[in-house]
């Protein structure tokens, strides 16, 4: 990423903090309407067209480019310096609680190795509160987000159709890209889950099928081979690095910082910001003056940030910060088909991820009462010829040596079919997290301390997840691949989704919620936050969609106060 | 905690694991019991540095050194040739490097590696000893046809013969990693027939051939061909 070398001297009308998903668009909204703005990230540079192992088979690699401790996502995976943990900078969990955070520290945090399906979220999805009485309205509702679901897709780049569901909003005519054709795997779950009433269709990426030409950030169209999780040097998957920072950056109103850890929100005598302050590499301290804070250092980041800015909190009058903690419930199930043994090979690279997925299908049966939880999942469905690493995957087919298992690998190898259940959880008053009082990092910052339960809602959904799995298996034939555990067991611990939100949530009321609809914070007028932690409910769609959408709604409200010279 | 990833289980490569974020998973039941001619050895740990949080990705390089023996290393070729022989479709385990592949694996400062390291050597101690037991010579010193009387012992799931659970799980890892680092080397990749990786301007999807085999297996199904 180009930087100026004027970055110090730089006077920012607004300082962002976090150069991901969030921190991207802000950078590139504020920038857009003149706006100058300083992106502090507390990761290093990176540069995906250099650095990206674009080709890079796993056999190059050590342990086959297995993960590891320090490479959570294998060894090509774009994480630099980050993973569930991070050398020097811990978090804790509360006795009995498991929470798991994978941070990033790098120039466009997460973006750059994220998975990238982006389902819109739905009109039931911002008021859910309304339809089963559980958790709490958003202060918007999808018709205020639904342009900026449109700008944003078009943007970043959005494969898939519109296939017209309920709660599952069409885009606007000429926003999507054409999906790639299913694989034969696709095809047969949809054909499988079709014969049981259940929808299978052209799931939504953020990758490009053609190119899209921009002076500071030419992207090219997917070409169908290398996984998307290394990071696209070809920027035809999306990434922060790729498209929202070098655009910004060519508006000239651009400065970024890396290596810069912000400490804490500076306020006035007045209670309103003045800027913040970081702590640099070698452990200089610096203070940056603006006009507007935002902070889109991801949803437990910035709930930190603001804990350890003022004593109680900065923006907490509500009580609400680091409270409302959500991540996704996800499980696995595997079938292995018999009737897809040894079937004809072809290239199923395709375009990296599931070109088809299951949505969730039961609003009218929820709404009836007929489902023992209230809120819904999809699948993201899989089963390929993938390229072998460390492990074949022969769906617990493994048995004998010699010829014999020779020949099983070659049978049973692209014979499995995956299940991926991703669903919603509900806030509840045990998953939080707030500020360790014993525990602090490198940069003698107080760290987090997380608290995690799942309710039966999450449990019961999970549990009708895993059924309907088995349902779609058995009725191609197949068999689950190992035991089906209890649902307390299957469910994954929280955090691990990676789609941690809520943590200074948006509302209509100052008494309930940290953030206006706008993200601005009810206590701090020239405040604003732009990541996850502003979600009132965590649908079972995957969030980043959201989060650069309402980010970018939030940063076009706070440009227009500017002009008006309202801040 | 399992460090196998999020992204890596959404890949369906390493299919039979339902669920690893389940913190301190159980070894499986056959795992058990021994008929006292297993050793778990006792290894110092492996001090070597991994390759770190964020290693150069375009020049791959295995920083810990490579600890097995010579005749570790004899043991498994013998094991990888009898594991994966030479065919018509592809070479032999031996001759695609399954002994060093293995030794960088039990060779690195994971932890998950590290349990594998000791699983793995106290197998490779196992083969000799079982092969002493019954032969009055060493695994590598056997003739063929002893070297699988000894595999015929833990290979077969469902015929592992009673005592030899430790064993069996022992054949079950290495024959797990055997696959792995077989079938990802190009010969073996060419051999399972993984076409990928490779760029091209348009996703060409399922061939005609696929699909033929597809809608037969769906009508076979009484499911709706595509």
């Amino acid at each position: 990423m180009p930087k100026s070398k004027a970055a110090a001297s730089f006077e920012p009308d607004v300082v962002v903090v976090g150069s991901g998903a969030a921190g991207g668009m802000a950078a590139y909204a504020l920038t857009r309407a003149g706006i100058k703005t300083l992106v502090l990230e507390a990761g290093r540079d990176y540069d995906p067209v250099a650095e990206t192992a674009m080709f890079k088979w796993n056999h190059e690699a050590p342990l086959r480019a297995s993960s590891t401790p320090e490479k959570h996502f294998g060894f090509y995976d774009a994480t630099a310096n980050g993973g569930w943990d991070v050398p020097g900078e811990p978090y804790t969990n509360a006795p009995g609680s498991v929470f798991r955070w994978w941070r990033s520290r790098m120039l466009g945090g997460r973006t750059n190795h994220w998975g990238r399906h982006v389902p819109r979220f739905g009109p039931y999805d911002f008021k859910s509160h309304s339809r089963d009485g559980l958790g709490m309205d958003w202060p918007i509702s999808y018709d205020d987000v639904a342009p900026y679901y449109d700008r944003t897709e078009k943007l970043i780049g959005v494969y898939g159709t519109n296939a017209g569901l309920e709660n599952h909003p069409d885009s606007s005519p000429g926003v999507l890209h054409t999906p790639p054709k299913p694989r034969v795997t696709e095809l047969m779950i949809k054909a499988g889950a079709n014969a049981l009433g259940i929808p299978c269709v052209p799931s939504r990426y953020a990758v490009l099928t053609k190119p899209i030409d921009h002076p500071h950030a030419p992207r090219q169209a997917c070409f169908y081979a290398t996984p998307c999780g290394r990071g696209c040097a070809i920027g035809a998957a999306f990434q922060s690095t790729t498209s929202l920072l070098p655009m910004a950056m060519g508006t000239g109103k651009a400065r970024i910082i890396t290596n810069a850890m912000v400490s804490r929100i500076v306020t006035g005598p007045d209670g309103k910001a003045t800027g913040v302050e970081y702590i640099g590499k070698d452990g200089s301290r610096h203070f940056v003056k603006a006009r507007a804070v935002v902070l889109a250092a991801s949803a437990c980041e910035s709930a930190r940030l603001l804990l350890n800015s003022k004593d109680g909190g900065l923006a907490n009058s509500s009580g609400q910060v680091g409270k409302n903690l959500m991540d996704t419930t996800g499980t696995n199930v595997t079938g292995h088909i018999p009737a897809l043994e040894n079937r004809p090979r072809y290239n199923e690279d395709g375009a990296e991820m599931a070109h088809l997925y299951i949505p969730w299908w039961l609003y009218k049966e929820q709404a009836a009462g007929k489902l023992d939880f209230p809120r819904g999942y999809h699948y993201e469905i899989g089963g390929r010829f993938g390229q072998p690493g460390a492990g074949l995957g022969m769906g617990g087919n493994e048995d004998g040596y010699g010829q014999s298992l020779k020949e099983d690998a070659r049978r049973y190898y692209g014979a499995q079919l995956g299940f991926t259940v991703r669903g919603e959880m509900i806030p509840n008053a045990d998953s939080y997290c707030e500020l360790d009082s014993q525990v602090k990092d490198k940069f003698g910052l107080p760290v987090l301390r997380f608290h995690w339960k799942w309710s039966q809602h999450e449990i019961r959904q999970i549990a009708h997840g895993m059924q309907t799995a088995k349902e779609i298996i058995e009725r191609l034939g197949g068999k689950v691949v190992g035991p089906l555990l209890p649902p307390e067991q299957a469910i994954a611990v929280g955090g691990w989704i990676i789609h941690e939100v809520g943590t200074t949530r948006m509302g209509s009321s100052a008494a309930d919620s940290v953030t206006d609809g706008f993200g601005r914070t009810w206590d701090v007028d020239n405040l604003v936050v732009v990541d996850g932690g502003v979600f009132t409910t965590n649908a079972h769609k995957n969030p980043t969609l959201t989060i650069m959408a309402l980010a970018w709604r939030s940063m076009d409200h706070l440009a227009d106060r500017m002009r008006k010279n309202e801040i | 905690m399992s460090t196998i990833s999020r992204r890596e289980t959404l890949t369906w490569m390493s299919a039979a694991l339902a669920s690893p974020w389940v913190v301190g998973a159980a070894e499986p039941a056959f795992a058990q019991g021994d008929t006292g001619l297993w050793k778990e050895v006792e290894i110092a740990p492996i001090t070597a540095s991994g390759y770190g949080s964020d290693p150069n990705l375009l020049k791959p390089s295995v920083p810990w050194p490579l600890t097995l023996t010579g005749a570790q290393r004899a043991t498994l070729r013998i094991a990888a040739d009898l594991m994966l022989p030479a065919d018509e479709r592809s070479d032999s385990g031996s001759a695609l490097g399954l002994d060093a592949f293995i030794d960088e694996w039990v060779s690195a400062p994971y932890p998950d590696q590290q349990r594998d390291r000791k699983l793995i050597l106290s197998g490779l101690a196992w083969l000799d000893a079982e092969s002493n037991a019954r032969f009055g010579h060493g695994f590598a010193a056997a003739t063929d046809s002893e070297r699988r009387a000894i595999f015929d012992l833990v290979a077969f799931k469902a015929n592992v013969q009673p005592g030899y659970g430790r064993p069996a799980f022992f054949f079950s890892r290495l024959r797990g990693l055997m696959l792995g680092g077989f079938f990802s080397r190009p010969e073996g990749m060419k051999d399972i027939g993984y076409m990928g990786n490779t760029p091209s301007t348009s996703y060409a999807g399922p061939t005609a051939a696929a699909l033929a085999h597809l809608n037969a297996a769906l009508a076979k199904l009484d499911i709706k061909t595509v």
